[in-house]
């Protein structure tokens, strides 16, 4: 049903769908500052799987965050589908992030309270849009959770948790998915699963991914890796391999080195 | 073991204020109390105002050790809950359940020695002005001089360190003795406590209208059903809920939540019920008291003072812990669901959104509360209107009702929304990652 409505007042998605401009962003002040993000510019076309990825320190988390909305940058600017996103209250920032982003994290922040089928709406609810109970089902189906819709979160395996958080993400439709380390906590079979869906959100729905992670078989299912050291953006790789990028992980700490 | 609760203390003072606070209050109460006997005690004070002074100390001696008892119990198990991590830490580390338990019992302890220590100077205030009450309403003579002696320190400090290392070992061995909670017990529990209830209000008719006990059956009477009503509450309020269709996303979020929550909530209903229900049935039944005397044209007699004043202190006891464990266990509650919280705004919601479910929450709870209250109340007063003045009603208004759920809702609304915000103002992935 939403699909309609949304075509109506929506120009439709932008061509890109996520732009960085020199976004700077540092913790704490005077002797203790730490320069998190220096002045990253970075830009991702629809339809696109990209993993972040960098030694620990890098900055990668700040910048999903600070991409996302979930942080304010200090300097720089955000764009998401087209639409920048500017200052003003959480409230104003919430609306900005729920219209149009979607996350999954590594521990899955599904409600305790709330059973799989009421996680997955709670998004369309908190929008006051209207929930198409056939297309949630859809969508679970579609995760592998069709036959577990009453079932609270405690129930059920972390594989099975982080897909439910997938579901929760595609369902609102948002233009970008945000995954923070989305296989940090599975077992390499679990994870597998929720790469393939990642991956599926953006072939086959057109949706664009973001995903940050420290794991070379993780990034090997994104279309390319963009690498950061020390807050900085440090290479790019398409069509990525793990061998590749395990490899290109580690001469990162090499360069790091030189500089100094 | 010991060394380590008193660093835990020295470096986390902040976690122990609920505690200290009760057990600050409780022996200020028992002190100011306890003190009536040393007065009592001195040569030259005559029988009438001795037996006065003696009869407060009793009566609210014995309230006050259960309070206290149950007051810093509430604390500490809410502070016990809320170090499960850095308890099973421990466990991992090689600490056996009885190290464990007596770091938090000497914790405990240490609190309330503190607690009591702390509350000499207002309790020796304290006794003094009651002492001045009793004089100025004639139940004890002018010549009679204040003393703050041995009873008074010895009771106080006393009752106080041991309530809190009672209350602190039942709490460790819920926490470290990780058994299923028993349904069965607590529902015996639930329905032994309707049953003396009921047979206490009952008993109310057994008695004359002149009789000086009658106010004890219903009384008593009344705080049981309320406990009894306090255990089976979860479980009504769910029933409640499954039918109540809310408005807006705040709302259906607020209704599921309580629903999964409602066996957690009876460590909120449970002092908002006793606190609805005492202060209702105490209040009214004085009132339908002094009525009465006051119809009958007789000038009030000292045992008919010392009723009421004992009434009212009782009442503002109560009152004063029901407040303090309502306010500790919302404060802990709310806290505890910081990440709950960050998780919310994370899936979409806005601080006003978070806000307003927590609103809704707690104005369920609040009706909820005092409608049990008020009934486990009304079972009391109803009685014994009956018996003292032959109509089922008191005469009065509903105005004093009115007043006892105003503060209720204060507090209960009050204390949620302003630890939600303060819970909110936290960015939403911090808060989500300190919790995990």
């Amino acid at each position: 049903m939403f699909h309609r409505a949304r075509r109506t007042n929506d120009p439709g998605p932008a061509a890109e769908a996520l732009r960085l401009v020199k976004v700077g962003k540092s913790y704490g002040t005077g002797a203790g500052a730490v320069t998190a993000l220096d002045g990253v510019t970075l830009g991702l076309a629809r339809g696109t799987f990209t993993a972040v990825m960098g030694p620990s320190g890098s900055g990668k988390s700040t910048l999903l965050q600070c991409a996302a909305g979930l942080e304010r940058p200090d300097s720089g600017i955000v764009r998401v589908d087209g639409a920048e996103m500017t200052g003003g209250g959480e409230a104003e920032l919430t609306r900005f992030r729920r219209s149009r982003i979607g996350f999954v994290f590594q521990q899955y922040n599904l409600l305790p309270t709330l059973t799989v089928a009421q996680n997955t709406i709670l998004p369309l609810k908190l929008a006051g849009r209207r929930v198409d109970r056939a297309r949630v089902r859809e969508v679970l189906t579609a995760v592998g959770l069709g036959d577990r819709l009453g079932h609270l979160p405690d129930q059920l395996s972390g594989g099975q948790r982080q897909r439910v958080a997938i579901a929760r993400a595609l369902v609102t439709e948002p233009r970008v998915i945000f995954a923070d380390e989305p296989t940090g906590a599975l077992d390499t079979r679990s994870a597998r699963d929720v790469l393939v869906l990642l991956r599926e959100a953006v072939r086959v729905h057109g949706r664009t991914v973001v995903m940050v992670t420290h794991d070379p078989v993780a990034a090997s299912y994104a279309d390319s890796v963009v690498f950061l050291a020390d807050g900085r953006l440090a290479g790019e790789l398409h069509a990525p391999t793990v061998d590749a990028v395990a490899e290109r992980l580690a001469h990162l700490g090499d360069d790091v080195l030189l500089e100094v | 073991m010991f060394a380590l609760a008193l660093r835990s203390l020295r470096k986390r003072p902040a976690r122990c204020t609920a505690t200290l606070l009760s057990a600050f209050l409780g022996a200020a109460i028992i002190m100011t109390f306890q003190s009536m006997h040393d007065t009592a005690g001195r040569p030259g004070v005559d029988r009438v105002s001795a037996e006065s002074l003696s009869t407060a100390a009793s009566v609210v001696g014995g309230y006050g050790t259960l309070l206290v008892f149950f007051a810093v119990a509430s604390t500490l198990t809410v502070n016990v809950r809320q170090r499960r991590s850095e308890m099973e830490l421990l466990r991992c580390s090689g600490a056996t359940p009885a190290q464990i338990g007596r770091m938090v019992v000497g914790e405990a302890v240490v609190i309330a020695l503190v607690g009591a220590v702390l509350a000499i100077g207002p309790a020796m205030l304290g006794g003094r002005a009651l002492l001045g009450v009793f004089q100025d309403s004639g139940q004890v003579a002018r010549s009679v001089d204040y003393s703050f002696g041995p009873v008074a320190l010895m009771s106080g400090i006393g009752i106080t360190v041991l309530a809190a290392a009672g209350a602190a070992f039942l709490a460790v061995r819920r926490a470290t003795r990780r058994s299923v909670p028993r349904r069965g017990a607590r529902r015996l529990l639930a329905y032994g406590a309707l049953a003396l209830g009921a047979v206490a209000v009952c008993s109310t008719f057994a008695f004359s209208a002149r009789d000086a006990a009658l106010m004890a059956p219903p009384a008593y009477g009344a705080i049981l059903l309320s406990v009894g009503c306090a255990l089976v509450s979860p479980k009504l309020l769910t029933t409640v809920l499954d039918r109540l269709p809310l408005p807006g996303a705040s709302g259906w979020f607020a209704v599921r939540n309580l629903r999964r929550r409602a066996a957690e909530l009876s460590a909120v209903l449970m002092p908002l019920i006793l606190f609805t229900c005492v202060a209702t049935a105490t209040l009214y039944m004085q009132a339908v008291e002094n009525d009465a005397i006051d119809a009958s044209g007789l000038p009030k007699s000292v045992d008919a003072k010392n009723l009421e004043t004992l009434n009212l202190v009782v009442v503002g006891i109560i009152v004063v812990f029901a407040c303090v464990m309502l306010v500790n266990s919302l404060y802990a509650a709310t806290t505890y669901r910081a990440g709950e919280f960050g998780r919310q705004r994370l899936a979409g919601a806005t601080p006003g959104q978070v806000l307003a479910a927590v609103g809704v929450e707690s104005v369920v709870l609040t009706v909820t509360g005092v409608f049990f209250g008020t009934l486990a109340g009304l079972a009391g007063i109803l009685p014994f209107t009956l018996v003292r003045s032959d109509t089922p009603l008191p005469g009065r208004g509903p105005g004093i009702w009115l007043g006892v759920v105003a503060v209720a809702a204060l507090v209960t609304v009050g204390t949620s929304l302003l630890t939600a915000r303060h819970a909110v103002r936290a960015p939403a992935v911090e808060a989500v990652t300190l919790a995990a």
